[in-house]
């Protein structure tokens, strides 16, 4: 206890003494692009984006979402990465760095990491990934990201919402105040949803906190049973 | 009704517990809304990841001991709410609280857990 008063209060020292020079260092130009570099944590764990359901789901969604079962075949299971958006709204800490041309996501959890290219379109040679290609422009003080180029091996939420190679995704983050962060999350699938949706998820800035080293794999006791499973 | 009174202040507890813990995919498995509590003696602590696991043999009423298993967090998530990896050591004698597993296995996800001096221990992060 005593160890972590006085861990506490280095913290809360250094951060005291760092602030002014740490935002923004290392960043684009300072006062040049709105700063939303830290640690951030989800505020509220999100498990079910549609608690009460009404998921606006195409009867290839609806058949998918049922065919998921979080005990054998959540993609998380195997340590597989959660993709866009899922990586959003996993509850492990996030740091946020922001260089010239891109925005770069580091997530606590299976080594994880997100990049934003600041600096160009959607390239034209995409094959799908687990995490698509994500480029990004500021609206103000709003980084607006736009994802395309998805594979089919993630689940939006951890129900097992679905979505196909199709899913585009927008994302419009905000700092709304030093220690706030918020993504709202819209998703567009006509595969999946017959029309798109948002979400909203907030982060709480954590200062002192660092990135840990995750490694899934090391022990994993539970069984990824693949698409197979879904059948 | 007094029995009835204490059962749904458990299971308010539970779900107010439930709520604060991260995990995501690992809740499927467990039974979410009951809490078991075993007690025994300690006999590995593995702190790896995706999860770090305690496992203790529990003697029930007739001498029979029980090997069960208890499932914690990452240890990001742990060493940030004060957990190291001698927090909890082979010969340790606890009381340990959690869902039970859905499939009736002696297995649980951690809730809290009590040594044998009284000190309780959470994984809850401030």
């Amino acid at each position: 206890m005593r160890n972590r008063l006085i861990s506490a209060a280095a913290a809360m020292a250094a951060m005291l003494v760092l602030a002014p020079a740490s935002r923004g260092q290392g960043a684009a130009k300072p006062g040049s692009v709105p700063d939303i570099s830290g640690v951030w944590q989800v505020t509220k764990f999100q498990p079910k984006l549609f608690p009460n359901g009404g998921a606006p789901l195409t009867a290839w969604g609806a058949a998918k979402l049922k065919a998921a079962n979080p005990e054998t075949n959540d993609p998380n299971l195997g340590c597989l990465p959660e993709g866009i958006p899922r990586f959003m709204f996993v509850p492990l800490p996030m740091e946020i760095f922001q260089v010239a041309s891109r925005v770069v996501i580091i997530r606590e959890g299976t080594q994880a990491m997100r990049q934003i290219y600041m600096n160009r379109g959607h390239r034209d040679d995409l094959y799908p990934t687990y995490s698509g290609d994500s480029v990004g422009k500021w609206e103000g003080n709003t980084l607006v990201v736009d994802t395309i180029g998805f594979n089919d091996k993630t689940w939006i939420d951890s129900s097992g919402l679905p979505h196909s190679e199709k899913m585009h995704v927008v994302e419009r983050i905000r700092r709304v105040d030093h220690d706030t962060l918020v993504d709202d999350v819209t998703v567009e699938d006509p595969m999946a949803y017959t029309k798109p949706f948002t979400v909203q998820q907030a982060y709480k800035l954590k200062p002192g906190w660092e990135i840990q080293e995750l490694v899934c794999t090391e022990n994993n006791k539970y069984t990824y049973q693949g698409n197979e499973g879904t059948k | 009704m007094r029995i009835r009174l204490a059962a749904v202040i458990a299971a308010v507890l539970v779900l107010m517990l439930a709520g604060s813990v991260f995990a995501h995919h690992a809740t499927a498995s467990y039974n979410m809304t009951q809490s078991s509590t075993v007690k025994g003696t300690v006999t590995n602590f593995e702190w790896t990841n995706p999860h770090a696991y305690i496992y203790l043999d529990v003697k029930d009423a007739k001498g029979t001991t029980e090997k069960w298993t208890v499932e914690l967090g990452t240890i990001g998530m742990l060493s940030r709410a004060g957990w190291k990896r001698d927090t909890v050591k082979p010969g340790d004698e606890i009381t340990a609280t959690g869902n039970p597993a859905k499939d009736g296995r002696p297995l649980m996800r951690f809730e809290k857990l009590v040594f044998a001096n009284g000190r309780e221990l959470t994984s809850e992060v401030q």
